[in-house]
């Protein structure tokens, strides 16, 4: 749990987003396409999927292939079997609805308007095709169709099949409390053990029920019978109670407030599982996807004794490679990143500290995997201050019928501030190489000071450069 | 990388400083140096050519040292350093009542740069250090 906790605090606002995110479109998906095929073939695709990523950690490569081409081929089926229901949600106009409307609850059918409406129209012989959908929808496997969308009432169903009425021929569609298609061509079946006396009527009612989870009344206009059709079974209705309750136990028997209730769980429910889902996701494709960056960060000395001072040091910074989740790793700034050594056990000179994975401080979720350098070399002692002469560094050849007799520094001596161990040893300082080359009588020039090892520094900085005054003599006897 | 030659020293006569030291000064027990310089040679125990550069090409070069006076007999040394490393150290017996004495370095091509000999008496009290350079 605390290995959870760790991960996911890791996850940093980005995270968080893209679930929050990715949850949100999931869920709208789920709401809009709510009802359809669409969504089973969906889930069907995330086991799929699911399959793929067991069969490639297995190292399946033919299942792992094979899951991956059906993945394809079940997404290019998606998008030409149910085009019609995609284009139905993509073209809606109310764009409140498409991108954060939650749909109210359906009411329920009003079983006992479809009741009486239908013996309305058999009293009147009037012939009827009305179709009940459930979960499956009938967008899929119906063609043209009007859409309605009016208020369901008895005298609405039978003006929709009065015969002068130019929908009169195709199917009503009844969803929840409104007709919301007329004039749909419903598939015909081919069955050929069905009674003599049922026409087309008959035909599509069972032919629509063959294919779908729908319920399809059927009123004959030459007998004014009833038919009710539903999963490929036929009911002559001779009671009206007979009816209702084949109605009821199609259209459910919640009342308001219990639909209202279970509509309310279900989209909570669904809104968990996407939530769930997106977060699993994620944390399966951030710890797949690890990725490794460089960064190259300074080296923080800490002190433990005042006195010490650090003169040298053979690494100012080391070079990290880490690795973590890949959008850790991008919003990562090598501002979060320090290494600190600690100088408490060193002593006056060189010394090795070691660079370990404890002394880099890293977010969590990130780990070290290489310290370029891991050993950095300190120069670490008590400053102190000593004066030294300063010597020119001739070079080059001097003519030879000439001699150098006297070359002298102003000032003599310069204080320089450095290590105890270092000082102690020097006696010196040399200029920088002064050419002889050039020399033909006395003078004077400039030159600067060369402070070497480089853990020595002059007390007064500005004078890094002195001043050379020389002497130069004829030769009387030229050395051979 | 350096051949050093034994020590030369050479006695000249000098009666005032031995009836000074006999007289008005204390017995010293230290020599006084009235003289150090490097140089390109010695002739007639006099150096040669004074210099705080030398070429390469010479081949060696010297170190000449003068005291006056020496109460007693006692050691000297010149000790040889190219940039702040110890090359050599030449031990020298200094004699009654003055003495002259030089150390010499062989020369090589590896030998250039700054160099400075320090002269140090038996107590190890720096006397004095000279400073000079071997260029090409």
């Amino acid at each position: 749990m605390g290995q959870f906790f760790y991960q996911f605090f890791g996850i940093g606002w980005q995270g968080f987003f893209d679930i929050a995110l990715n949850s949100y479109i999931l869920f709208r998906l789920y709401v809009l396409f709510r009802g359809t095929n669409v969504l089973r073939v969906l889930f069907a695709m995330g086991i799929f999927w699911v399959l793929r990523q067991v069969a490639v950690s297995m190292g399946l490569v033919v299942t792992s292939w094979a899951m991956q081409g059906v993945i394809a081929v079940a997404a290019l089926v998606i998008i030409i079997v149910f085009r019609n229901e995609i284009s139905s949600v993509l073209q809606t106009r109310d764009l409140k609805s498409f991108f954060w409307g939650i749909p109210r609850y359906q009411r329920n059918t009003p079983v006992h308007i479809i009741v009486e409406g239908v013996y309305e129209l058999a009293r009147k012989k009037i012939g009827a095709l009305i179709v009940l959908p459930l979960n499956q929808g009938v967008e899929s496997f119906v063609q043209k169709g009007i859409s309605w969308q009016g208020k369901l009432s008895k005298e609405m169903l039978v003006s929709i099949f009065w015969d002068d009425n130019p929908v009169h021929d195709g199917a009503a569609v009844i969803q929840g409390d409104r007709i919301t298609n007329v004039g749909v061509i419903l598939p015909l079946s081919k069955r050929a053990d069905l009674p003599s006396y049922f026409g087309t009527r008959h035909r599509a009612a069972v032919g629509l029920t063959e294919q779908t989870d729908s319920m399809v009344i059927v009123v004959s206009e030459e007998r004014g019978k009833i038919t009710l059709v539903k999963d490929n079974r036929i009911y002559d209705i001779n009671d009206r109670s007979v009816l209702e309750k084949l109605l009821i136990k199609h259209a459910g028997q919640d009342t308001a407030a219990a639909g209202l209730k279970k509509h309310t769980r279900e989209l909570a429910a669904a809104a968990a599982v996407c939530l769930v889902c997106v977060t699993g996701l994620w944390l399966s494709f951030s710890r797949g996807m690890e990725s490794l960056a460089t960064h190259t960060i300074p080296v923080e000395f800490i002190k433990s004794d005042q006195n010490m001072e650090i003169f040298s040091s053979s690494a100012s910074s080391v070079t990290l490679l880490i690795s973590g989740a890949r959008p850790l790793i991008r919003s990562l700034g090598p501002d979060r990143i320090t290494v600190k050594l600690s100088l408490a056990n060193t002593v006056p000179g060189t010394n090795k500290l070691a660079v370990s994975r404890s002394s880099v401080t890293l977010p969590p979720g990130i780990v070290v995997k290489n310290i370029d350098p891991s050993m950095i070399e300190v120069t670490v002692d008590v400053p102190v201050k000593k004066e030294l002469p300063v010597q020119p560094f001739w070079t080059g050849r001097l003519s030879r019928d000439l001699i150098m007799t006297l070359a002298e520094t102003t000032p003599e001596k310069v204080h320089v501030i450095g290590p105890r161990q270092v000082l102690t040893q020097m006696e010196t300082l040399f200029t920088e190489p002064l050419p002889l080359d050039g020399i033909t009588a006395s003078g004077r020039i400039s030159a600067l000071i060369v402070l070497h090892p480089p853990t020595i520094r002059l007390a007064d900085q500005d004078k890094h450069t002195i001043s050379v005054e020389y002497t130069i003599h004829k030769r009387e006897t030229v050395s051979p | 990388m350096l051949l050093l030659l034994p020590a030369a020293a050479f006695f000249t006569s000098h009666a005032r400083a031995r009836d000074t030291l006999s007289t008005d000064q204390p017995v010293l027990i230290q020599p006084v140096l009235v003289a150090a310089v490097m140089c390109e040679a010695i002739e007639k125990f006099k150096p040669v050519n004074q210099a705080v550069v030398f070429s390469i090409s010479l081949g060696r070069v010297f170190c000449f040292t003068e005291f006056d006076p020496v109460p007693q007999e006692t050691t000297v040394y010149h000790r040889w350093y190219r940039q702040d490393r110890l090359i050599s150290t030449a031990k020298l017996v200094l004699n009654p009542p003055k003495w002259s004495s030089f150390s010499t370095m062989q020369l090589r091509e590896a030998d250039k740069g700054p160099w400075r000999v320090e002269i140090v008496d038996s107590r190890e009290k720096l006397m004095k250090t000279l400073r000079f350079s071997i260029s090409d």
